[in-house]
């Protein structure tokens, strides 16, 4: 009786609950994606944040990388003599790269994360029901824009890399085995994506102005143009560009100094600008004015300007792009009336001069004058790129003329003259030329070195080596007081460069590891 | 046979001087089953006058009186009082003492005697854990228990050190789940918490046949804490104080001149001109004992008062403790308070209930350690006074040369206090149905509340990169429930020899916790009544809160067998079911067996120094649910982007975690040998357990590559790892006339491997450096040990050129084409003639061969001595502050004696590499086994002696002096080779970053009893 008593309890136990109700414990506050997606007019929200992998919020992610690349250039000198950071120096003076560096790693990292991105919209949109058919190829023609900006990152610094190009392919288990594609294929793949986004993206002038910043079919057009002029495909790169200025909507600044203004946001020379804002409550602002800022002016020192560079202007004469371009110690700011004499101490800045297009002059810093809360917008692509792009493009094209023609439009403007006379070699120099004083400090810079070839060989091999122009100057030429008083910074730059190795970035070493060798590092890394 | 004449020698003695008056006694001391006992301690009450017995068990003594009354006692026998009328020779027989084999065990959700046990169960008696004077019981566990290992974090007060039950077979989590009188508490709760002054004993669970009950919070062991609690009689008083004063090994540092050559040697070595004029050095700054101090005090307050009646029986106590830090801020208050009721209502209805209540308030230890290594000694505390005109209290620091943020600056703002009241109630109802069967409901409530304020008070250092620019005040207040709810029905039958036992229960259990915090910026006054969100007028306003719970839902059975004492059997089951899983995989069963053989209790057995032969088996399994309570979701977060001509603000989604919607449980098993033994009249004890424990479905939070783009690591079931070991306790008591001697060894033996990982997770990485190439220096391959160091493997210094040269390829190709005397010579592994990705290796084991503790007890009289010594043999330490103290990298401040110690060409069989700031070998970019040193130590964790005063008006009046962490013996360069860093037991465990180090003590208390 009593084992029956018991057992009856036993079974009235083991019965009563078995509730899945009392288990279910959702997580509060972050939705999971299958909630997002049942949205529709979430869609939109992940695009928006494609934008923000173009950039990021901090300095770290992508932004600091940017700015490693010009103190890669015989434009800049890494700057800071007072950090001893073999982490930044080692790639900007071409030293020890092979150990890997965390700027490498991040920016890799990141054009990846905005791949990730795009690649959600790209295979889910045609699953959202509830969306304007409009509205939706407007934003796929956007993520296929940001897709192809963020593998052109990858393939310019780093050659071939793994290709993923929807998000269900991660979650298999073969994604583990995935290898680095070829430098074609990564091409092939851009193109593709750039020429789906020019069908599908309106007009600059057709979007509303509350849509300001989103990329537009002119900005697809134009990437196409620089990712076919980086693969020397002249004529193609020619004809596009064309196509953008054909179409009237971007025209150069009156003034130069009208291009890199506080006060002239989305000018009517930008063709591809991330938009910032100063914002007490949210990381929407800019870092760059404090990342490149002298250290007596709250900034960090990094990416100080060569004599070099202002030797290029001051042989050409180019006065008006100089002081738009060249803050230097102990003169005044140009368009700061609030600055007479800038500090930049040369015992803490290598050369004491200053980028001028990243700076904020005073009446536009709000307190605390922080980082990542600068206003300045960041300009990715402008119309003077494009027109020297399809400059370059004309000439290798064979059809000086237009070349000529499109270079003259970019000096006019800063009251240059041009030689109509000239043709050959001495025309392709000349827009190179005109390449880096119209876009010097603005991250291109190296980009243009390493593509631009003489015989064959690129011409980072001309600026850096033993025998390279840049390390000539500066260890036999350079006169500079600032520059030689403040050997904090190896004078001999470049000197230790190998072309059979620099002229792509290593792969991150954490990549390789993590592939188990699946990912293979770059030659003679 | 150096017993027996000790044993001679001290009868003699006490024979001698008894000489006089009184009755010449003389007798035999034998037990039943084992014949004549020698060693038997026989004293003459209300004297110190007697003898022991001799090997035949005679003893012959002259008493003082012509009645005197014999008084019998020897350990583990019971003790006996005989008076003394004439007899010629006194028989006397003894019998061994019962208690310890009849002695009650605490097991999951019941109790048992200790001879029923057939798994794996080690006790550790407060009376133990209260040795050492310590905030947190764990640290005084540590070589207590064979089978647990104790790892101590270092750290500040408050700071907790990680337990390990039997290595390592997950991943996750591996503190064990804490049983606070039958209520479990929530994963990753310390052993803080708990006043050491209340606790009766721990239990710890270590094999799956104990455990499994527990199902799946218990695969890292079950402690089981048991309180005090009343006993029948009058109410007694203890009370407790000590106090002590805790001391810190101090690191050598270079001073400034050595540090300026050191520097100078950086840049010269690389062709670069120096930086330092060393005759224009005028400062020089001992920047370690600018910010610790050398003495920090520890003290402890106990109050305790107990009793009972019929049906009453009460215990009520009150504690506090408080532990400094050496800085002028971090400290630790504890008030803790019991009570705990148990009323018998009738025959049948017995009422327990338990509130403990507990207060805590401390201020954050700042970690400063790292800092306060790497400063340079050329920066003067403070600037000069004429500099400081406009500058604050916060703003009138010195700023280093070399980029690291001044220590003492940051003591000076460090505003940092939490506040928590935590509240217990634990009640428990037991009704006996019928004779043989009754019904148990324990009901645990736990409340917490805790508040953290901090202030960032405005200061500038140096402008952009020393500074605040604006003051801000961060206050946050977290609160949770969460209850147990336990029922139990117990039916115990006995049929002539059988005899049966069988538990089925039905558990709930639900935590919950939320909080808000809320930060604002710049404060109207910079004074210390301003320091709360109120007092912050700028436009920063920001305030966050969130909600999380999570339940869990089991069914349990237990079946426990007794075959006459001599065969045992026992069973269990348990079905879980818990919120943090897939819908599908939600629910989930786990069970055991195992099975004991009391072979001393077998007719046949016959072996007379054996007192208790106990063989065991057993084989369980349980489960593992610590992991983040969304790991199967794919979630979405958000960012802000700006768009459109009036920089509107849009809101941007993306995928902020990557989930694995397959997750399942993972699962532990093990098998579990045992031997029990008591021998030679129960003076020597041996426990000795092997064990084989193995987890399927391993759950891993796994890397993938950057390439994926996934914002974080992936939760994957990846297969298993495998923790085979031995623990062996031994036990040793002795007792010769007024002297005791008790010593306790525990050794554990183990070995963690991973025995199968999930495809294309071959290997899985762990601690990515950057300044070591992003590289990783944990690594845990298929077949090896688990977290084993990761780098490269070097085989030395070039001494001079010419073995550089002869580091070549049979092509003639320089292996290391940057390298020059005095950089490492690192192992080309797969001899492709270059130093790659492809050469890293595993290059070092944190595990131990074995570790090892000795309890040692003597008491003589009315003093007594404890020492408690602990050890760890053959492990290895990534010494991570050789990077930084051996190289200057980054310009920080080195180890004493480098410029001389590092290569160079005047001592070129140095084993430090050459100085140099480009580095272009990557002696200091590189991880690799020059950080690697063994990490053996012998540790004398705590030598107490101690005084019993005799004062008419208390039970007990001891005075006692004690030493903590006195001396260590080891090879280590760092400062303390017990070390484990965040991260982690497999990631974190046996490198050295530099953590708060362990304290030496030295401590004074007394304990009253009335």
């Amino acid at each position: 009786m009593r084992i029956l008593t018991l057992l009856s309890l036993l079974l009235l136990l083991f019965t009563a609950c078995n509730s899945d109700e009392y288990l279910e414990e959702p997580i509060r506050s972050t939705p999971t994606l299958a909630e997002i997606l049942a949205d529709g007019s979430s869609m939109e929200g992940f695009v928006n944040s494609a934008y923000d992998g173009v950039q990021e919020n901090s300095w770290w992610q992508i932004n600091f990388f940017r700015q490693i690349m010009d103190m890669a250039s015989d434009d800049c000198w890494a700057g800071n003599t007072e950090q001893p950071r073999p982490d930044i120096i080692s790639i900007a003076h071409y030293n020890n790269i092979d150990v890997g560096s965390n700027y490498l790693q991040d920016f890799w990292n990141y054009q990846y994360r905005g791949i990730t991105k795009c690649n959600v919209v790209i295979q889910e949109i045609g699953n959202v029901t509830d969306i304007d058919p409009e509205l939706a190829d407007r934003l796929l023609g956007e993520v296929k824009f940001l897709r192809a900006f963020f593998y052109f990152q990858l393939v310019k610094n780093f050659g071939g890399v793994p290709i993923v190009m929807t998000f269900d392919e991660l979650l298999t288990p073969d994604i583990l085995n995935y290898q680095r594609s070829t430098v074609e294929e990564v091409y092939a793949l851009i193109e593709q994506d750039l020429l789906d986004a020019v069908d599908l993206l309106p007009l600059k002038s057709e979007y509303s102005s509350a849509d300001l910043g989103r990329a537009t079919k002119g900005a697809a057009q134009g990437y196409l143009a620089k990712v076919y002029l980086f693969q020397e495909r002249w004529r193609e790169a020619a004809d596009m560009a064309n196509e953008v200025i054909q179409s009237s909507e971007y025209q150069l600044e009156d003034d130069f100094a009208n291009v890199w203004n506080v006060e002239n946001p989305n000018g009517t020379e930008t063709i591809f600008e991330i938009r910032y804002r100063t914002d007490q409550a949210f990381a929407v602002g800019g870092v760059y004015g404090v990342t490149t800022g002298s250290r007596e002016d709250g900034g960090w020192s990094w990416c100080t300007p060569s004599s070099y560079l202002e030797k290029a202007f001051l042989d050409e004469g180019d006065e008006i792009r100089l002081r738009s371009t060249i803050i230097k110690h102990g003169e005044p700011v140009f368009g700061d009336p609030d600055v007479t004499e800038f500090n930049a101490a040369p015992t803490r800045n290598k050369s004491a001069r200053i980028n001028r297009k990243f700076y904020i002059p005073q009446r536009f810093r709000e307190t605390p004058y922080n980082q990542g809360n600068l206003p300045l917008n960041h300009i990715l692509m402008r119309y003077a790129d494009l027109l020297l792009i399809y400059a370059e493009a004309s000439y290798f094209a064979g059809d000086e003329m237009s070349a000529l023609n499109a270079m003259k439009q970019v000096r006019d403007r800063v009251q240059l003259e041009t030689d109509m006379s000239l043709t050959g070699e001495a025309l392709r120099d000349a827009i190179w030329k005109e390449r880096r004083l119209e876009l010097a400090l603005e991250q291109h810079r190296v980009y243009d070195l390493r593509r631009q070839k003489i015989n064959g060989v690129s011409r980072l091999a001309t600026v850096f080596g033993p025998d390279g122009d840049f390390v000539r100057y500066n260890m036999e030429e350079n006169t500079d007081e600032f520059e030689l008083s403040n050997i904090g910074e190896d004078q001999a730059k470049g000197i230790t460069f190998d072309i059979n190795k620099h002229t792509v970035w290593p792969i991150p070493t954490s990549e390789i590891v993590l592939s188990r060798g699946m990912i293979v590092q770059n030659p003679n890394y | 046979m150096r017993t027996f004449l000790l044993s001679c020698f001290v009868a003699l003695l006490t024979t001698a001087t008894a000489w006089g008056q009184g009755a010449q006694i003389s007798g035999r001391v034998s037990t039943s089953d084992q014949g004549p006992l020698p060693g038997i301690n026989i004293i003459e009450e209300g004297t110190s006058n007697g003898t022991i017995t001799d090997l035949d068990g005679n003893f012959s003594f002259r008493a003082t009186t012509d009645t005197p009354v014999l008084l019998v006692s020897y350990l583990g026998y019971e003790s006996l009082r005989i008076p003394y009328t004439g007899q010629q020779n006194i028989d006397i027989l003894i019998k061994p003492d019962q208690t310890t084999l009849d002695e009650v065990v605490v097991i999951g959700y019941g109790t048992a005697n200790r001879k029923e046990i057939t798994s794996s169960i080690a006790t550790v008696e407060g009376e133990d854990l209260n040795r050492m004077t310590v905030g947190n019981v764990s640290e005084s566990l540590q070589g207590l228990a064979a089978g647990v290992q104790v790892i101590n974090n270092g750290g500040g007060p408050g700071a907790a050190p990680n337990i390990l039950i039997r290595g390592i077979v997950t991943n996750q989590g591996t503190a064990p789940l804490i049983v606070v009188d039958g209520v479990p508490l929530p994963e990753g709760t310390n052993l803080n918490f708990l006043n050491p002054g209340d606790i009766e004993d721990l239990q710890i669970l270590k094999d799956g046949s104990a455990t499994s009950i527990y199902g799946t919070r218990a695969s890292n062991g079950v402690i089981l804490v048991t309180t005090k609690r009343g006993g029948e009689g009058k109410a007694s008083i203890s009370a407790s104080v000590s106090y002590g004063i805790q001391n810190l090994q101090e690191p050598s540092l270079a001073g400034a001149n050595e540090y300026a050559r050191v520097i100078n040697a950086r840049q010269m070595n690389d062709g670069q001109p120096a930086v330092y004029d060393l005759d224009a050095i005028d400062t020089d700054t001992d920047w370690w004992n600018e910010v610790y101090s050398d003495f920090a005090p520890v003290q402890n307050y106990n109050l305790q008062i107990n009793g009972g009646g019929d049906k009453l029986n009460y215990l009520g106590s009150i504690a506090y403790f408080r532990d400094e830090s050496h800085l002028d801020r971090g400290y630790w208050n504890r008030v803790t308070a019991r009570f705990n009721v148990d009323y018998q209502v009738s025959d049948r209805l017995l009422i327990q209930q338990d509130i403990n209540p507990r207060y805590e308030h401390w201020e954050n230890t700042p970690n400063l350690f790292f800092n306060t290594l790497r400063i340079d000694p050329l920066t003067p505390v403070f600037v000069d006074f004429d500099e400081r005109e406009g500058r604050n209290e916060f703003s009138i620091y010195g700023r280093s040369q070399n980029f690291v943020p001044n220590p003492v600056a940051a003591v000076a703002r460090q505003f940092n206090k939490s506040y928590l009241f935590n509240f217990f109630s634990n009640t428990k109802l037991t009704y006996d149905i019928t004779r043989n069967i009754s019904f148990s409901s324990r009901l645990g409530l736990t409340l917490g509340q805790q508040r953290n304020d901090q202030f960032f008070p405005q200061f500038t250092i140096e402008p952009g990169l020393e500074e605040n620019p604006e003051s801000s005040v961060r206050s946050r207040m977290d609160q949770s429930f969460g209850y147990v709810w336990n029922n139990l029905i117990d039916y115990n039958q006995k049929f002539g020899l059988h005899s049966i036992s069988a538990t089925a229960g039905l558990v709930f259990e639900r935590f919950q916790n939320n909080y808000v915090l809320g930060i604002r910026n710049d404060v109207i006054l910079p004074n210390e009544n301003f320091q709360f969100l109120d007092a912050a007028v700028g436009e920063g306003i920001q305030a966050f809160g969130n909600e999380g719970a999570n339940t869990l839902e089991s069914q349990l059975f237990r079946l426990r067998y007794n075959y006459d004492n001599r065969y045992f059997l026992f069973g269990s089951f348990r079905r879980d079911g818990s919120s943090r899983f897939p819908v599908n995989n939600r629910f989930a069963n786990f069970y055991s067996f195992s099975g004991a053989w009391n072979v001393t209790e077998e007719s046949f057995f016959n072996v007379p120094f054996i007192n208790n032969l106990k063989l065991k088996a057993g084989f369980g399994q349980v489960g593992n649910q610590n992991i983040p309570a969304s790991a199967f979701l794919f979630l979405v977060g958000n960012e802000n982007f700006i768009l459109g001509e009036n920089e509107d603000r849009v809101v941007t989604n993306f995928i902020s975690q990557f989930g694995n919607p397959n997750l399942q449980w993972e699962v532990v098993e093990d098998v579990n040998y045992g031997v029990e033994a008591s021998l030679f009249n129960n003076s020597l004890s041996v426990n000795v357990d092997y064990y084989n424990k193995k987890s399927i479905g391993l759950l891993f939070p796994t890397s993938l590559p950057l390439f994926t783009g996934a914002p974080s690591r992936i939760w994957q079931n990846v297969g298993s790892f495998e923790s085979v070991g031995w623990d062996i306790g031994l036990g040793y008591t002795k007792q010769v006339n007024d002297w005791t001697f008790s010593a306790n060894a525990t050794v554990n033996i183990n070995e963690s491997r991973a025995v199968e990982l999930a495809p294309g997770n071959s290997q899985l990485f762990a601690q990515q450096r950057a300044e070591f190439g992003n590289n990783f220096l944990k690594v845990t391959e298929l077949g090896q040990v688990v977290g084993l160091f990761y780098g490269f493997e070097t085989a030395g210094i070039f001494r001079n050129q010419t073995e550089v040269n002869s580091h070549s390829t049979d092509e003639g190709q320089l292996i290391q084409p940057n390298a020059q005397p005095g950089d490492l010579i690192f192992v080309d592994q797969n001899g492709d003639g270059r130093i790659s990705e492809d050469d890293l290796t595993t290059i070092g084991n944190p595990f131990p061969d074995f570790s090892a503790g000795l309890n040692i007890n003597i008491t003589y009289k009315r003093f007594d001595l404890n020492m408690q010594w602990y050890g760890v043999f053959g492990n290895d330490v990534y010494n991570y502050t050789k990077f930084f103290r051996t190289s200057g990298s980054s310009n920080v401040n080195v180890q004493e004696g480098l410029i001389d110690d590092a290569w160079n060409p005047n001592n070129v069989d140095a084993n430090i590499p050459r100085l140099s700031t480009i580095d272009p070998n990557g002696n200091f970019l590189r991880s690799s086994d020059y950080f690697v040193e063994d990490g053996t130590f012998v540790r004398l964790k705590n030598i107490q002696l101690g005084y019993n005063f005799d004062i008419p008006w208390a039970s007990q009046f001891r005075l006692y002096v004690s030493g903590q962490n006195l001396l260590t013996f080891t090879d280590y360069t760092g400062l303390d080779p017990e070390v484990s860093a965040g991260g982690g037991i497999i990631n974190g465990l046996g490198i050295d970053f530099g953590r708060y180090p362990l304290a030496r003590t030295v401590l004074v208390g007394l304990n009253i009893g009335f």
